[in-house]
């Protein structure tokens, strides 16, 4: 069943555009990765999705409703949430306090304790450091409680803006593991990255973006193996 | 786009560890580490360390002798011969009213306001065109307009919040300056404002002394004070339960990051106006009860430079922290009248200050974190009371304070 619909989106700030004309799906289930190099519209694509940037054409469906001009705080509701580029975690709260507003927007406080427990077992690190003050936590637990907060939600929808963004190598293993544990306990995740090669060998289907438009589709495996892309991509070729 | 856009008058994350940590380990007096911020740090721990009884016999204590003050007109501590003491108490009492109401804005919401005085001065006027015998208009008794201010400043509140909280950082900080100066100038050139010439003889509220002249009368500062001192309880009561509640949380996400706290579910928009308009009408407020104690109300005493020291003494207390802005409301009102040689220079002095505090204490007298914990305990009940064992007491309460708050 389609997740997410993007149909001709286009987005401009101001006049210049960043999204041209870009249509993907998502199906229930999938990890889906966005490849492409700085400035092609990842970011710009996932804020599009989450609701922090109005596109200024085309339309954007969630389990089939159209969500375009529906407000952010209101996508959470319905189950899309995004960590953001560079994290974005308050810092001046703690682990505990910014796993807290992950949930804010939710009523059933007896889904909370679980989807607390669910982020425990994958990140035993917040739980050792629940009352340290995001802003002094390393920049790989700042991914993690970045992570976390988004799974407070309870989402059907994961958007993970660059998870591996300044990680050293075996952690960025660990967080590309923990997205797939995450998506087999039945999340969709929508991945977007730099780092092509472990982002599309976990990807079932895999976008590549140039200059704000969608140039290479397939599954992970295919644009792995696609010349173009392992010599524009993956630094070999 | 960055997501740090914005004021945040937050504290680093680094020196609001030290408090998270001081609240960990709830360290005794003298285990302080930073020169500096010790006395305010043990201060901090201490509170933390007393059981709730004490804690509530401490504040008995200290609410006693501030109604005291200005009978005990404690030698050294007061500003005569120069200025009158109850009259300066009185003064010190609005200055920390306007600063809580300011903090909501500045200090919780992260919303730089450079013209919160408009909202003063909208209370002040609605008070003295409803009451002087100089206006035209109908006329109401003198404490029927403290509502009716409050209200009218939060419409203002809600009609400058709408279109402008959708600006950020600079936009808004602007914007609200050039609001401070409309006002102003609408009370000079609408003939009904009456400029300079202003309104006389504002009301106050009944009752006399034997000898038939009022209890509230314009000399005395006594009462003034009192009344003042009791809405300052009743609305720091208020905005406790405030800050504890979901909006506080919200409020709180939205100064550190507005993006991300959209993105977790925050309303983040309509959370603003609710900040701009709760604080517009303790603005409100506090200009309808200095209309009243001053008796005259004109065009002279809303500039620019009242709102930069209402905005100093939110920051000089620590932005976020509702006992730092009253201790620095009356800090910026006393301090120019107790030390009269140097009132002239009271800017230059704020300045310095502000520049020192900066530099030494960013986080002002009275950092927000002690703030913040509260809240980092709620936090944890919710969450832990349900995953791990039964239920805190406390859950209870906080959900009861929610449902008040989040409809
Ligand atoms: N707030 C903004 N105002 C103007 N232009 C912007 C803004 N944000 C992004 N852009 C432009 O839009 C284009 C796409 O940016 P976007 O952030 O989506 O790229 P990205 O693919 O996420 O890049 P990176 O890998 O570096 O994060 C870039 O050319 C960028 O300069
Ligand atoms: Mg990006």
């Amino acid at each position: 069943m389609t997740l997410l619909e993007l149909d001709s989106i286009s987005v401009h700030y101001g006049r210049i555009q960043a999204i041209r004309d870009m249509s993907f799906s998502v199906e229930e289930g999938e990890i889906v990765s966005l490849i492409g190099a700085n400035g092609a519209g990842k970011t710009t694509t996932m804020k599009t999705i989450s609701g922090l940037l109005n596109p200024s054409s085309g339309a954007i469906r969630f389990l089939g409703q159209d969500i375009t001009k529906m407000k952010a705080h209101i996508r959470v509701v319905h189950g899309i949430s995004q960590a953001p580029e560079g994290r974005g975690i308050f810092p001046g709260m703690t682990v505990l306090e910014n796993l807290d507003m992950g949930a804010f927007g939710r009523k059933d406080r007896s889904g909370m304790g679980a989807d607390m427990e669910r982020v425990f077992d994958l990140f035993p690190r917040l739980k050792e450091r629940q009352k340290q003050l995001g802003g002094t936590m390393s920049g790989g637990e700042q991914q993690m409680l970045a992570i976390g907060r988004a799974l407070m939600s309870n989402p059907k929808l994961l958007l993970l803006d660059e998870p591996s963004m300044g990680l050293a190598p075996q952690f960025i293993r660990q967080i590309f593991r923990i997205v797939t544990e995450i998506n087999r306990q039945g999340t969709t995740v929508l991945l977007v990255e730099q780092n092509a090669n472990q982002a599309l060998a976990r990807a079932d289907r895999a976008f590549v973006l140039e200059t704000g438009e969608i140039t290479h589709s397939g599954t992970g495996k295919e644009l792995l193996a696609n010349p173009a892309i392992k010599e524009a991509y993956l630094g070999v070729g | 786009m960055s997501m740090t856009d914005g004021p945040t008058p937050l504290p680093t994350a680094a020196a609001a560890q030290a408090a998270v940590d001081r609240e960990a380990t709830t360290a005794g007096p003298g285990s302080s580490t930073a020169p500096g911020a010790g006395r305010f740090k043990s201060f901090g721990s201490k509170w933390n360390a007393l059981s709730r009884q004490q804690q509530w016999a401490f504040l008995a204590i200290v609410v006693v002798l501030a109604y005291l003050l200005p009978i005990l007109n404690p030698p050294i501590i007061t500003t005569e011969p120069g200025n009158n003491f109850a009259l300066a108490c009185f003064d010190m009492a609005r200055f920390a009213l306007i600063a809580v109401g300011l903090n909501i804005v500045v200090g919780y919401a992260g919303l730089l306001d450079l013209g919160y005085v408009a909202f003063f001065a909208v209370g002040s006027y609605t008070a003295a065109m409803l009451t002087s015998p100089d206006s035209p208009f109908l006329h109401i008794p003198y404490l029927w307009t403290v509502p009716v201010a409050m209200a009218v400043a939060m419409f203002f509140g809600v009609v400058l919040g709408v279109p402008t909280l959708r600006l950020r950082g600079d936009y808004l900080a602007i914007v609200t300056l050039g609001f401070g100066e409309i006002v102003r100038i609408l009370a000079t050139i609408i003939p009904a404002m009456k400029g300079q010439v202003g309104f006389q003889n504002v009301g106050h509220p009944p009752g006399s002394e034997a000898g038939g002249t009022p209890i509230f009368s314009n000399s005395n500062g006594v009462p003034w004070y009192w009344l003042t001192l009791t809405i300052i309880i009743i609305v720091l009561l208020l905005v406790g339960n405030l800050e504890r509640s979901r909006v506080g949380r919200a409020w709180i996400a939205i100064r550190e990051d507005e993006d991300a706290a959209e993105i977790m579910g925050v309303p983040t928009f309509k959370y603003k106006v609710w900040a701009f308009a709760i604080g517009a009408s303790v603005g409100g407020l506090s200009g309808a009860l200095f209309a009243g104690q001053v008796g005259f109300v004109n065009n002279q005493r809303f500039d620019v430079q009242t709102s930069i020291l209402f905005l100093a003494a939110v920051v000089l207390g620590g932005a976020g922290n509702k006992v730092g802005a009253i201790i620095g409301g009356a800090l910026v009102s006393y301090i120019p009248l107790r030390f009269t040689a140097i009132a002239d220079y009271k800017y230059l002095i704020f300045g310095v200050a502000l520049v020192l505090i900066m530099i030494f204490r960013s986080q002002g007298l009275l950092p927000a974190r002690q703030r913040l914990l509260a809240y980092g305990r709620q936090a944890y009940s919710r969450i832990s009371g349900r995953t791990g064992g039964g239920a805190t007491p406390r859950t209870g309460q906080v959900t009861g304070q929610e449902k008040e708050a989040g409809a």
